[in-house]
């Protein structure tokens, strides 16, 4: 077992981390249910590369997320930074003061409720009259009146999740008049960062996580990379760098489809380019992959035949990721069977130093990825089919539909995937499939690195209702379904064979290429509109400089004469 | 006060600086003084209430005059004449220490102890007081700016205790990882690392990696054993010190030891750390001596430090590590216990704030005199001798400044619940008789802050004469375009 620690850097990541954690904890579960599934108990994923056992502040055992996930004051709503839900009013009432004997002022701020579903966490004994058959109807209207509430008022990542926290794990940064500055764009996080307290207590919090593990394999590093937070993500990183020197980095950039409301003018157009280029150039310095997600729009996208998104809500949007992102995590914890075991469990076990090495150094050294899902995945026809490789869809934004590249690298991660009839489908039927799809492509990837488990992405109840109404109980497609119905929620559905694939190919080109150029034509170029603004968020010249030629040393790995033909040795 | 947010999360204070940070401001206003206020913590550690205080009375003094009439332009001029005026007169009014390889314990006591009972209550005030005096004269060295990282601030969550106790020494928030590895040793050679213990490279199984699987057994096999060698040359070293004798030896490293090197350590008879804190590394050898080794190659005795103790405490899952009786303390640790998070973290600040007054002390070679004694006798001086030499109008803004002045010894008369008029008069009357005099704000009498042993930091006071008013003007000045623009859209 390698540990993997993770880290939610800003508002969207919290909001994606949580639904992540969330399919977690629905595994632990389902582990341990004997009417679960059995792909859920035969072949479990290893939950200790994420988790970790340990006590809480009451000296209860508690097995909890390796997790630092950092927010803005405020941004936890209903939980207290502790990881315990918020005491009492009662308790803050009784609150005694011992360092100070002179008058004490009192302010309370109003607490924030905690809503349906919060509550039936914390219901300690479940509703006796639910537990016998006869009221089973009772129950499900008690489910469905969860689901609802979250579908309706979702406010804080903090919301829906059902994970308990260790007190470690949350932090909140305080200050920075956000309300005023608005925190969109990589300059207004200046003061923050330069506050070495902050930065020192979130290197410590991970201290505390890293040092426990006796072989750390990586970090999962998830950033909301479209506002301020990018810029607190960028420092953190580099203190990873300095401190965990060979420890990889697996950075996912998240953003919510409603950060790319169109500019109000051009002075917002180039800040809102100068930002995305500056962030890719100081994020992509210091991590050893890189995975842009967040298209403008889910309603709209490729995915919108199987799911029916808001793209208003984050609680939604979010959700997709996660999902992705749960997919790219499961190669790193597949259960070694050993090679005397005949029943393959799960096949291409690989930890992220080996991902890395996979997608970044073989061939161009290129390590923005694009990350592409199909949820659901499609199930195997019978006889010698090919598994439908344009069920991906991409979920990174500005990349071009590029599919011949003999130069690219992916590795595809394939689990829970159903036969017609409905039954999982077998390690080798899911890889002869998956091969002779390959095999069947007219341009194929330089290298492509395949994962196999039998685990689908479990749907937990507080999962938001954007199935349409032809995606079945497991996931499958249904022919002969009900037209326009309302979209199904984890009531309905209660998992979904998934696939996923980085890739790391020129169709991602135009997404480096549009920032180097940005940073070119509005920063680095003279008397350029940008250039006060990139100096307004403390950059010299000579630093415009370092980072234009980061991008477009970028850019240049994709071209031909740069390198690749030492490869072709 | 205490906050209490959302969430229920409790945060105690007596610190401006900290109230600042936790509030969320909306007027920009109010956005530009915490903002300089926050600031003048940065960089003097204390005087963020101070600040506000000082900007919003220069602020209400101006508004009078604006309201009849006065031009902004003349308050800002008359500013900028006063700062110059009181900054010269704070030069000839402080109280210069001398510091010298022996400073006086006795002033630096004093002026932690003013600036502690600003944030705790009087006992608790006292106790910490000598802790970060002899913390920073612990860390001190001749010829060299005093760094207060070298005094680690650490706490312990305890159920009953409320306690702080300064540890020459250091203490580490994590313990050894090994069943085997004694949890209490005494002379014990310290060796401060930065290398790589662990096996790094994944076990390879995607199988493409290596032509055959004997390939890559051979590639694993040779790495372990670069990892193995590091590790018997650590072991070696501490044979050769230890051999024969009572003495112990401690690794304290910052890169990770996997658990086959740990296996060796103990077997060895090694007390092993892995990822201490970076700043650590530094403190250790501050505290121990030797030096922070990048290699085992080429190590000798001489890379060694010393504690007389090193053992380990355990509280719940945390773990603490103290390195103890050590041979020249140039690193401490501040030890805080309490009960609960926000009773910590205002403990905290206290220490930090104490810290700050003591280091500026040094620093400054000088404080001044608290209790409001300042304030007065620097308003004196600009109505008697100052006020007269400025020309037209912009004597308003000197006098506006004067008053001003004021609001440090009003705000301590108000917090004792004594009549602030009573109060300044009084004081008035001592120092138009020539004497220096503050505020007892237990009897409301005035009171010879000399005597009382008040002092305040010399640089604080220097930085909020200095801001206040730079940002009093910029906000007049704003305020004046606004007028500007008010006006020009009135006759449509």
């Amino acid at each position: 077992m390698r540990e993997v620690v993770t880290v939610q850097v800003g508002g969207f990541a919290n909001f994606v981390g949580s639904h992540f954690w969330n399919f977690q904890d629905e595994l632990l579960g389902l582990a341990d249910d004997p009417a679960a599934d059995a792909a859920f108990r035969t072949a479990p994923l290893d939950m200790d590369v994420l988790y970790r056992t340990g006590e809480t502040l009451q000296v209860e055992p508690a097995y909890c997320p390796r997790l630092v996930s950092v927010g803005s004051r405020g941004s936890l709503g209903s939980l207290s930074s502790s990881g315990a839900p918020s005491l009492s009013s009662a308790a803050s009432d009784q609150l005694n003061v011992t360092t100070w004997s002179g008058n004490v002022t009192r302010s309370v701020e109003k607490p924030h409720g905690r809503n349906l579903f919060l509550q039936s966490l914390t219901e300690q004994e479940p509703n006796p009259s639910t537990s016998n058959g006869g009221n089973n109807s009772q129950k499900s209207v008690e489910d469905k009146d969860l689901v609802e509430c979250l579908e309706k008022d979702v406010n804080f990542w903090t919301d829906y999740t059902k994970v308990q926290y260790h007190p470690q794990s949350l932090y909140e940064m305080y200050g920075s008049w956000t309300d005023f500055d608005k925190f969109d764009n990589f300059g207004t996080a200046r003061e923050v960062v330069s506050e070495w307290s902050l930065m020192e207590e979130m290197n410590e919090k991970l201290r505390f996580f890293v040092e426990e593990c006796d072989h750390i394999q990586g970090i999962q590093f998830i950033v909301d990379d479209s506002g301020g937070f990018s810029s607190i993500a960028a420092t953190y990183l580099e203190n990873i760098a300095d401190d965990y020197t060979n420890t990889p980095v697996l950075l996912y950039c998240v953003r919510d489809p409603v950060t790319h409301g169109s500019s109000r003018n051009q002075r917002d157009t180039i800040t809102r380019s100068l930002h995305d280029a500056v962030s890719l150039s100081k994020l992509s310095s210091f991590c050893s992959l890189m995975v842009p997600i967040g298209l403008p729009s889910l309603s709209q996208s490729s995915l919108s035949p199987f799911l029916s998104i808001q793209d208003a809500k984050p609680f939604h949007s979010s959700a997709i990721s996660a999902a992705a992102i749960h997919s790219v995590t499961v190669p790193f914890r597949l259960q070694n069977a050993g090679p005397a075991s005949n029943i393959a469990h799960s096949s291409g076990n690989i930890d992220m130093r080996e991902l890395v090495h996979i997608i970044s150094d073989q061939g161009r050294q290129n390590m923005v990825t694009a990350l592409d899902v199909a949820m659901p995945a499609p199930s195997l026809k019978d006889g010698n089919d090919l598994w439908n490789m344009k069920s991906l869809r991409t979920l990174t934004p500005e990349i071009s539909d590029e599919e011949e590249d003999p130069y690219s690298v992916e590795s595809l991660v394939v689990h829970g995937v159903l036969r017609a009839g409905g039954h999982r489908a077998s390690i080798s039927q899911v890889k002869d499939s998956v091969y002779s799809a390959y095999e069947g492509r007219a341009t194929k990837p330089k290298f492509s690195h395949l994962s196999v488990s039998p685990c689908p992405l479990p749907i937990p109840l507080p999962f938001p209702s954007i199935f349409r109404s032809h995606i079945g109980q497991h996931g499958e497609i249904l022919s002969n379904h009900a037209e326009g119905t309302q979209p199904k929620g984890s009531l309905d559905v209660e998992s979904i064979p998934m696939a996923a694939r980085l890739r790391s190919s020129n169709a991602v080109l135009p997404f480096i290429e549009r920032r180097s150029l940005s940073l070119q034509k509005f920063g680095v170029a003279r008397g350029s509109l940008g250039t006060q603004i990139l100096r307004d968020w403390g950059f010299g010249r000579e630093e415009m400089e370092d980072m234009s030629e980061h991008l477009s040393k970028m850019v240049r790995a994709f071209h031909p004469e740069g390198g690749l033909t030492s490869d072709s040795d | 006060g205490g906050l209490v947010g959302g969430a229920g999360d409790i945060k105690l204070t007596k610190d401006g600086n900290t109230l600042l940070k936790e509030m969320q401001i909306q007027n920009p206003t109010a956005i530009m003084i915490a903002r300089t206020a926050v600031a003048q913590d940065d960089t003097s550690g204390d005087g963020t209430t101070s600040t506000v205080l000082f900007i919003g009375e220069l602020m209400k003094m101006s508004e009078r005059c604006i309201e009849e009439g006065t031009h902004p332009r003349f308050l800002v001029d008359g500013f900028e004449v006063a700062k110059k005026a009181t900054l010269e007169f704070l030069e000839t009014f402080k109280t210069p220490v001398v510091i010298g390889d022996q400073p006086d314990r006795e002033i630096l006591k004093m002026v932690a102890r003013t600036t502690l009972r600003t944030k705790l209550y009087e006992g608790l005030a006292d106790q910490l007081t000598d802790i970060v005096v002899n913390a920073v004269l612990c860390i001190r060295q001749s010829d060299q700016p005093i760094d207060l990282f070298m005094v680690e601030i650490m706490h312990m969550r305890h159920k009953f205790d409320v306690d702080t106790r300064l540890i020459e020494g250091l203490v580490l928030d994590h313990g050894s990882r090994h069943p085997d590895m004694k949890r209490r040793a005494e002379n014990c050679y310290i060796l401060t690392a930065n290398v790589s213990l662990e096996y790094e490279k994944s076990e390879i199984n995607a199988g493409f990696f290596y032509s055959n699987a004997e390939q890559r057994e051979k590639m694993v096999t040779a790495e372990r054993r670069q990892v193995d060698e590091r590790v018997q040359k650590i072991i070696e070293l501490k044979n050769k010190v230890c051999a024969g004798t009572d003495k112990n030896f401690v690794v304290i490293n910052q890169k990770g030891i996997d658990p086959p090197s740990l296996d060796l350590l103990a077997r060895a008879g090694i007390i092993a750390l892995r990822r201490a804190k970076r700043r650590n590394m530094e403190r250790l050898v501050l505290a121990c001596g030797g030096e922070a080794i990048n290699s085992v190659e080429g190590m000798t005795e001489d890379c060694l430090g010393w504690a007389g103790l090193v053992y380990e405490h355990v509280l719940g899952e945390e773990k603490y590590t103290f390195v103890e009786n050590v041979k020249n303390p140039h690193s401490c640790t501040i030890l805080i216990k309490g009960p609960n998070d926000h009773t910590i973290a205002q403990i905290k600040d206290a220490v930090r704030d104490g810290l700050r007054s003591v280091k500026n002390t040094v620093e400054d070679e000088a404080v001044v005199l608290g209790a409001g004694a300042f304030e007065m006798a620097a308003r004196k001086h600009l109505i008697d001798n100052v006020k007269k030499t400025v020309k037209g109008r912009a004597q308003l803004g000197v006098g506006a400044f004067a008053d001003a002045l004021l609001v440090i010894p009003k705000t301590l008369a108000e917090n004792s619940g004594l009549d602030t008029q009573d109060v300044i008069v009084s004081l008035e009357n001592e120092h138009d008789r020539g004497l220096v005099v503050g505020l007892n704000h237990n009897t409301g009498e005035p009171v010879d802050p000399e005597m009382e042993g008040i002092y305040d930091n010399y640089s604080v006071k220097r930085q909020i004469v200095n801001s206040g008013p730079i940002i009093a003007s910029q906000l007049l000045l704003v305020d004046e375009v606004i007028r500007a623009g008010r006006n020009m859209r009135k006759p449509t």
